[in-house]
């Protein structure tokens, strides 16, 4: 999907200052909530700490991740919370061979369960794991963070964003982009000096600060480019080598085939020479 | 209609074992894939979250395609390079394209969380989309390769226009599949373009696709090998070897150039670490040694023109390599370390065995009642197209077919 009319400083976006969390995960249950989301059996330290549910899944778009460190002697967690980063170039929505996921100009990306096949291309192609699948049902869809669009065309913010009494920002790109540059220059000792989502994947409509170094947290590196663009450049060539290789292959048939009449004729030729000499003969 | 039904019972009965046994485990993967879509993907298959694509994908559709490859690639070098000795070998490599895509089509379509709106691919177009590429041409393609197999059809039932019309069709029909398998067979290496950070740099790289065409290109023509040697060997039919050395000729050179991408795009396209994951590594050593470097020599040796047994061999160590690469790019590369690893469920490979038994039962079967070996140039009189006023000698030929197949 081409999302080339879309003006990036101003579709909303997230900042999540995650040195600002409390891991109260009241914006889980507000996801919970606004999407009417089934319950989790749920279980400590199922997973990799104190975070529950395990992982996001067809029931939990968001969750906090729970990060145990210390610093002087000291048990300290950061939380850092999980969910669909909504990329200006989203590689779900150009694998998507029906063309179910849409950047909306507002901001989130969104997906349409009416058009959807269910070949789950956007779970391989997503880099941050986001889209998930009903595997509970026999005719089973995806289903993801849908950046609460409902709410936001209507002008209101995101559930989790009107939960969080604490660390996420809601607005315009350009502004979070400044605001969060604004944080990491007044305090560099507070933030690991990167925001991420900023340039990830293409740029993201979710920014993150961290304390921790970003690999610490369970932040995946991930590529600078668009995703999109990767499969592009191999995709453009298509109608050029369809023409190409239908165009070579003609030329080369007329070639052999006319090869082959020439030769044809010229042993009829001969033939005929044969038989008239033999009559002469005679 | 109980008499009918007892001439089919008492037609299966003379059957070998070996085809009742193929028609049993038809069977056994028909209901498997019922039960897939009474209880669901997840009770049934060993997928989730982690791995949404598993053995369906791997082989049914990544592997598969290229395995059915034969059609096209045969097809170019008899009709549009026009070697007409070749003939012989281009029937039941359309047979088995035909058989191959549909059943592609049949593995797809279970894989599919919502089969029922496959259509939606030609309702809504996304031209960004390589599986959206993939699906047009396997539709396109496999219409194409059912109106190749309508040929022995028509002539089975004796159809004088379609088989007059097909006929005058088959060159074009040789290029039409030529172009589309190439987009397809290309873009399923376009899939894995996608997948950045996650498919292992032993295999991540932009030149995917055209390796992914060119390996398509040499396992079809080895799958030809494949097939007539094992037709030969099993069913009775005459020994192509002597064609086959033809073919022999073509492939080493078309899995030199694969070779030398292949290094080319390690060596300078790959920009993670390679030798990091001794499982993996291992893996690719295997498909590049056993799969590509060994059948490529034995292909360049003199020996293999006449050694029916040494063409059997590199040919099956070409389809070897060509299915380790393919679950090499689609499912063990795709594994992240520390990943629980994907090993398919007991449903799932009832199922994948189920479509590959099908494949060789169909196969069997269409031989068995269909003109598909009988084609040979000597017999067929090519000229019928260019000269409509030629049926009175046409309908006597295919009488004359129909009575030799009675």
């Amino acid at each position: 999907m081409s999302t080339t009319s879309i003006d990036f400083n101003k579709t909303r976006t997230f900042l999540i200052d995650t040195t600002k969390c409390t891991g109260c995960r009241g914006c889980q249950v507000a996801c919970k909530q606004w999407n009417q989301l089934k319950a989790e059996n749920t279980h400590f330290f199922s997973g990799e700490g104190y975070q529950n549910p395990p992982a996001m899944s067809e029931y939990t778009f968001t969750r906090i991740k729970f990060k145990d460190y210390q610093k002087n002697g000291q048990n300290e967690f950061a939380f850092y919370k999980e969910m669909c980063m909504h990329c200006n170039d989203p590689a779900c929505a150009s694998v998507c061979p029906v063309g179910a996921f849409r950047k909306t100009a507002e901001g989130p990306v969104i997906y349409d369960d009416k058009r959807c096949i269910g070949c789950r291309f956007c779970m391989m192609a997503c880099p941050f794991g986001v889209p998930k699948y009903e595997w509970s049902k026999a005719f089973p869809l995806v289903k993801k963070c849908t950046g609460c669009y409902s709410r936001v065309k209507n002008g209101k913010e995101p559930a989790c964003a009107t939960a969080c009494p604490t660390a996420i920002s809601y607005g315009p790109r350009a502004e979070m982009v400044k605001e969060a540059e604004k944080r990491l220059k007044a305090k560099p000792e507070r933030y690991f000096p990167a925001i991420y989502g900023k340039e990830e994947a293409g740029g993201t409509s979710v920014l993150y600060l961290t304390h921790q170094p970003l690999d610490e947290l369970g932040f995946k590196p991930i590529t600078k480019r668009p995703l999109p663009s990767y499969t592009w450049q191999a995709l453009r060539f298509v109608p050029g080598i369809f023409l190409g290789v239908g165009g070579t292959l003609s030329l080369v048939s007329w070639f052999q085939h006319r090869k082959d009449r020439i030769r044809k004729e010229e042993e009829e030729r001969a033939a005929a020479k044969a038989d008239s000499t033999k009559g002469v003969n005679e | 209609m109980t008499a009918a039904a007892r001439i089919v019972m008492n037609e299966i009965k003379g059957y070998h074992n070996f085809i009742k046994l193929m028609m049993v485990l038809v069977g056994i993967g028909a209901l498997a894939s019922l039960v897939r879509f009474i209880f669901g993907l997840g009770v049934t298959t060993n997928l989730n979250d982690t791995y949404p694509w598993g053995l369906w994908i791997s082989f049914d559709v990544v592997t598969a395609v290229p395995l059915a490859a034969g059609a096209f690639t045969i097809g170019i070098v008899a009709h549009v390079f026009h070697i007409r000795k070749l003939e012989p070998l281009v029937r039941p490599a359309i047979v088995t394209g035909f058989l191959g895509y549909s059943l592609v089509c049949v593995g797809l379509l279970l894989d599919l969380g919502q089969p029922q709106r496959g259509i939606n691919v030609l309702r809504y177009w996304n031209l960004h989309s390589p599986m959206f590429e993939v699906s047009m041409c396997v539709m396109a393609y496999t219409t194409v390769l059912t109106l190749e197999f309508l040929h022995p059809v028509a002539e089975r039932f004796g159809w004088h226009l379609p088989l007059r019309l097909l006929r005058t069709l088959e060159l074009p029909f040789a290029i039409l599949a030529a172009m589309i398998s190439t987009l397809h067979q290309s873009t399923l290496g376009t899939f894995f373009l996608i997948a950045v950070d996650k498919l292992h740099s032993l295999w991540y790289n932009p030149l995917l696709p055209l390796q992914f065409w060119l390996s398509a290109i040499f396992t079809g023509l080895s799958i030809v090998i494949f097939e007539a040697s094992l037709v030969h060997k099993y069913m009775g039919q005459p020994d192509e070897s002597e064609l086959l050395a033809t073919l022999t000729k073509i492939i080493p050179w078309i899995m030199g150039v694969y070779l030398c991408i292949k290094l080319y795009a390690l060596a300078f396209l790959t920009h993670g670490p390679l030798f990091d994951r001794p499982v993996l590594l291992a893996l690719f050593l295997a498909e590049i040694g056993a799969g590509v470097i060994l059948p490529m020599g034995m292909f360049f040796t003199r020996k293999i023109k006449t050694d029916k047994k040494m063409q059997l061999r590199a040919a099956s160590l070409v389809i070897f390599g060509l299915v380790l690469n393919r679950f090499n790019v689609s499912m063990f590369g795709m594994e992240q370390p520390g990943q629980l690893i994907y090993a398919p469920s007991i449903i799932e490979s009832l199922v994948t065995i189920g479509i590959i038994a099908a494949h060789v039962l169909f196969f069997v079967l269409i031989a068995k009642y269909f003109p598909i070996f009988e084609h040979h140039p000597e017999a067929t009189d090519y000229t019928i197209p260019d000269h409509f006023h030629r049926i009175e000698g046409h309908e006597s030929k295919a009488g004359h077919e129909l009575r030799a197949e009675g």
